[in-house]
């Protein structure tokens, strides 16, 4: 199986700042969140990746969710408090 | 001069035609958790006319509760009065007709089939492993689950309906996992805190209960196409507002694969145990 590298950029919603990141098709969104949420030394905690209106789905692969090449994802922290 | 229209409590709701006053009169609401967010969203079930509540925690009120808790008083956090009992008296004390139970203890030690008794419920919980818990055994009775979180001037509201919407735990990941693993309890006399303490203030509060109640009142009066698809985030520092929709995991434990039951004469579906 041929896994395309790509590159997409992931934006930090509580900042406005952005990362470029070259990423495989079989990269998943796990992988993604971990290592924007480590790139911006994000506070332990929940986050989610979401594409537009919709939230990705942490186990899948970055091909399985049709994220295309310059995309632009945004990591929004989760929050757990009540 | 006052007529008689303005001395029924309710006028104003009536003007709102989808509302359904009847049904929100007469549905069994269960709101888990009675902190920050059972507080606020206690008040608004009591002044939008809910009058069947049953209030569950097992928490006691301290001091660092009051900035958030329109109910708990300085006498409840020096008496360590228990956070059921005094948000269940406090919605009965702005609505004469409601009659809210509390029960002070774990979610984890309520019977079976205890969510099969109400028509909704609402989730004011302040963890990830009591969310799963409440979303799971709300999902599975078959009742509409509203969960409401915050932190800081961050907050969420995810509205569940089973047996075919998305649920909470559809939205989770590998860092919910990890913080569900890391974060812990220091437990006292009755007093639960997680670590490390979390942000939290009135006015996100307010907004995120608003919401959970607004879409209560929805569910009851049969309008779920008004209800939101699924979650809304608040993030009131940079004054954002908005829907996002989580997709139904098909791997989530909560959503069995469905399979088609044929018969001679008709097709049906049901799930796979
Ligand atoms: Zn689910």
């Amino acid at each position: 199986m041929v896994l395309l590298t790509f590159r997409l950029k992931v934006k930090n919603a509580e900042t406005g700042a952005t990362v470029e990141m070259e990423l495989d098709g079989d990269n998943t969104v796990d992988e993604v969140i971990e290592s924007a949420a480590t790139f911006w030394n994000k506070d332990m905690g929940a986050y989610v990746l979401r594409k537009g209106k919709k939230v990705l789905r942490g186990g899948s692969t970055l091909g399985d969710t049709g994220v295309m090449a310059e995309d632009v994802l945004e990591l929004i922290p989760d929050p757990e408090g009540g | 001069m006052p007529g008689a229209i303005d001395q029924d409590p309710f006028d104003r709701s009536r003007r709102i035609g989808w509302l359904d006053l009847g049904s929100v009169f007469k549905s069994r609401v269960l709101m888990v958790g009675a902190g920050a967010l059972g507080n606020e969203v206690g008040k608004c079930l009591a002044l939008s006319g809910f009058r069947r509540v049953t209030v569950v925690d097992m928490d006691r009120v301290v001091g660092s509760n009051l900035n958030r808790c329109l109910f708990f008083t300085r006498e409840d956090a020096r008496a360590g009065s228990d956070k059921a009992e005094v948000v269940a008296r406090g919605i009965e004390g702005l609505s004469p007709e409601a009659r809210a139970r509390a029960v002070v203890g774990r979610l984890e030690d309520l019977p079976d089939r205890f969510y099969e008794g109400f028509d909704v419920v609402l989730g004011c919980l302040d963890n990830i492993p009591a969310r799963v818990h409440a979303n799971s055994h709300a999902y599975h009775a078959g009742v509409p689950y509203i969960d409401g979180a915050m932190e800081g001037f961050l907050g969420k509201v995810t509205v569940c309906l089973p047996p075919d919407g998305a649920c909470v735990q559809c939205g989770m990941n590998r860092t919910h996992s990890k913080v569900a693993d890391m974060r812990f309890s220091c437990t006292g006399e009755g007093v639960v805190f997680h670590e490390p303490r979390l942000a939290a203030e009135i006015t996100t509060t307010s907004v995120v209960s608003a919401v959970m109640v607004r879409e209560c009142l929805k569910v009851v009066s049969g309008r779920t196409d008004m209800a939101l698809r699924n979650t809304f985030y608040y993030d009131g520092q940079r004054n954002v507002a908005e829907e996002v929709e989580v997709p139904l995991d098909p791997r989530c434990p909560n959503h069995p694969p469905r399979v088609l039951q044929v018969s001679e004469n008709n097709i049906t579906s049901g799930s796979v145990q």
